[in-house]
């Protein structure tokens, strides 16, 4: 895994809900974070004021205090870690007031832990983005400036669809990347009531007949149930992920 | 009683309101007709009063020792208050003579300017024995010498008439107000008596029971209509409640099966020991449906919200086909797949006032739905049409199954997903079109189909056209077709 950069971050998870709290925790050690869980609103407005964090979680629905009346004090105190919000209210206002208080991102549940991590990646990252010319996992290579690809020096003909699709996994080659990652990074298509998940899964077979389909080693996977990867695979077969649309 | 005054019941207030006219009038009436009776008798004592003067004035005469004098003295000499007073002033206000009834207590003081000297002067005094007189006084030359007669008749008889007149009026107007209130009670309650009626009916609708109708609808009056105006507002109710009701039985329903599913897929998944792989596609299948929930879960926050009025629409001019084309090409490798031929046609320029997303989000739930029914290798199309000056109509059609005429209506309600024959949404919840339905009606517009089973089917979408830019459109219009 890539994890050079997350090593020895801290983030501190505020989040009243355990068992989730508890799955953040394990998702995020694995990922290599260093995490602090607080399950009420005191303890993590104690420990955010009194350590110091790199990234802050926090959930908005926590008893007696609002993850926003923490993000509030916490930026009036000038403590300006990076801090996400984590929110099963969805409404525009919801997310205006979010934001408004000094959150840096939002995150809707039910989310997708790739999505999270990818975020929270977002979230570090700030500022010193940098839009690499080159690409490259195993014998695939992206050149962002000519959009051009290859593999094993084959040059691919992609669609511009295709294109994005395939760097965007690029990019978080090695992670897992959900479907509302590429819906929102590649379709632009924020809302999660449309059918796009049936779009990306066609372009995803399409965009694995180019890439994959000619070449022994499959490198498109798919997880089930939580989205794509760049991966080595086996040598002889990719299309497990493909009898999970069979049901009707 | 006190309550009564302020009483908020209609009936109680229509009675007061009529008695207080009553009163009114009546009053009105008795006290015109006292001051026109009074007035009438008093012209008569005055009249009474005139013929004696008149009288009085050829009787009088100057005695040998030049003391003023009437002949038959004992005409007005008696005591009784039938008898005329009479006194004779000189211009200067000396008494020549006054009648013994007076009792040398004079009749109306000094002369005043001008009294009596054309024609009778007239007046209603007080005598200081308390008696109402009505007084005539009328100048005279006697034996070259001026003098002013002054006659006066008790007014007492007819103030006697006057007060029991009064007192008569006083006795039955109560009397005849208490009979006019009651009558005006009956009046009131019989006018009312089918509101009565539509308040117990009204009293008998409750959600349980919104197929009760008012009766009343017939009448042509008042009442009816407003029974036939209630009656359509309990129709569009319970046609509103019945949609409520039926999505509120079904979404537990639909959150039960996916619910379902998961919970099988786990408990079959620990029945015994699998494979790391094993256990990954386990895992996977309930995130999967997990996916499905969540999504489900997101169009009906939608749409809850979307009915409680809570999302707010950013109008702006769209390009219709534009919006088509980017909606379309979100589906492209969808089309791409079933070999499906999408084909554009129409007025490119023409725009609508619309909130861009939310109208973009029902084309591609159409759209979508076309590509789903469609058998692979098929034609979808897109028209923009220009229906008038007001009117810009969208149309996707498909060559799929069709749709019956009974699930036409039914198309567009929620978690309603055509005859379990027509396969091939994979994913859907039925959510779809009752989406781009809300969608569209948001923006203004409304939503259509017209089908033919077995030969495909077409949505329409009507919407309101950017009138802002109306002519510009037309005249590019008209313009490129002259150049071609």
């Amino acid at each position: 895994m890539d994890s050079r950069e997350s090593s020895d971050l801290r983030v501190l998870v505020v989040e009243d809900e355990e068992k989730l709290a508890r799955s953040l925790q394990e998702g995020l050690q694995a990922d290599e974070y260093s995490v602090v869980v607080s399950n009420t609103a005191e303890d993590g407005f104690y420990l955010a004021e009194s350590q110091h964090f790199d990234l802050l979680i926090l959930d908005v629905m926590l008893p007696r205090r609002s993850g926003i009346e923490i993000l509030a004090t916490l930026r009036q105190q000038g403590i300006k870690t990076p801090v996400m919000i984590l929110t099963a209210r969805d409404s525009i206002e919801d997310r205006v007031l979010g934001l408004n208080t000094g959150a840096d991102d939002y995150l809707v549940k039910p989310f997708a832990f790739p999505e999270l991590l990818a975020r929270l990646r977002a979230l570090l990252r700030r500022g010193q983005e940098v839009v690499r010319q080159h690409l490259a996992f195993e014998d695939l290579e992206m050149n962002t400036a000519e959009r051009s690809v290859t593999r094993s020096g084959n040059y691919l003909d992609l669609t511009s669809r295709e294109y994005d699709l395939l760097k965007c996994l690029l990019i978080n080659k090695g992670r897992v990347v959900s479907r509302g990652m590429l819906a929102r990074d590649v379709w632009k298509e924020p809302s999660r009531y449309t059918p796009i998940d049936n779009v990306i899964d066609a372009q995803i077979v399409r965009l694995r007949r180019k890439l994959d389909d000619p070449f022994e080693i499959k490198l498109l996977q798919t997880v089930r149930g939580v989205g794509f990867i760049l991966r080595r695979g086996a040598k002889c077969s990719s299309s497990g992920g493909r009898a999970m649309y069979a049901r009707g | 009683m006190f309550k009564f005054w302020r009483s908020s019941n209609v009936r109680s207030r229509l009675t007061l309101s009529y008695l207080a006219v009553v009163a009114l009038m009546l009053s009105g009436f008795g006290l015109a007709t006292f001051v026109v009776a009074y007035s009438q008798l008093r012209n008569q004592v005055g009249q009474f009063a005139m013929w004696e003067l008149k009288t009085f004035q050829g009787l009088l005469f100057f005695a040998p020792d030049g003391t003023l004098r009437l002949p038959h003295e004992k005409l007005c000499e008696s005591d009784d208050a039938s008898g005329a007073y009479v006194t004779v002033l000189s211009p200067d206000g000396a008494l020549l003579f006054q009648s013994r009834n007076l009792r040398g207590r004079g009749l109306g003081g000094p002369p005043a300017g001008g009294e009596g000297i054309n024609g009778f002067s007239e007046r209603s005094i007080r005598l200081p024995s308390g008696e109402h007189v009505r007084l005539l006084s009328k100048s005279h030359l006697l034996d070259g010498r001026r003098m002013l007669i002054r006659v006066a008749r008790s007014e007492e008889p007819i103030r006697v008439q006057a007060r029991r007149l009064l007192l008569m009026m006083l006795v039955t107007l109560p009397a005849v107000l208490v009979v006019a209130g009651a009558a005006g009670h009956v009046l009131a309650r019989r006018a009312l008596s089918p509101i009565q009626h539509m308040i117990f009916r009204a009293r008998e609708i409750t959600a349980e029971r919104l197929g009760q109708r008012f009766a009343n609808d017939e009448a042509n009056d008042e009442l009816g209509r407003l029974a036939r105006a209630l009656n359509d507002i309990l129709t569009r109710i319970e046609s509103a409640f019945e949609q409520l009701r039926r999505f509120t039985s079904d979404c537990p329903h639909e959150l039960r099966t996916h619910l379902a599913t998961i919970r099988s897929v786990g408990e079959v998944g620990l029945q015994k020991i699998l494979t790391p792989d094993e256990y990954r596609n386990t895992i996977g299948s309930m995130l999967e449906e997990v996916d499905r929930l969540t999504s489900l879960v997101d169009s009906l926050l939608m749409i809850t919200r979307a009915d409680a009025g809570k999302l707010p629409l950013q109008r702006v001019a769209v390009s219709v086909m534009a919006l088509a084309r980017e909606a379309a090409s979100l589906l492209e490798v969808l089309i791409e797949e079933k070999s499906l031929r999408l084909v554009f046609d129409g007025e490119e320029r023409v725009e609508v006032e619309a909130d861009r997303s939310i109208l973009k989000q029902a084309l591609v739930n159409i759209i979508n739905n076309a590509v789903n029914y469609s058998p692979a290798g098929e034609t979808v199309a897109v028209r923009v049409l220009i229906r008038d000056a007001s009117e810009v109509m969208v149309e996707v059609e498909d060559h799929g199954p069709g749709i019956s005429p009974d699930d036409q209506v039914k198309v567009f309600e929620r978690f309603y997903r055509g005859g379990r024959a027509r396969e091939g949404s994979p994913r859907g919840a039925g959510l779809g079109l009752a989406i781009a339905k809300w969608a569209v009606e948001a923006n203004g517009a409304s939503i259509g189909l017209v089908s033919v089973i077995g030969q495909g089917c077409t949505f329409r979408i009507t919407l309101p056209r950017c009138i802002a830019k109306n002519d510009s459109v037309g005249h590019t219009q008209r313009a490129s077709f002259i150049d071609g």
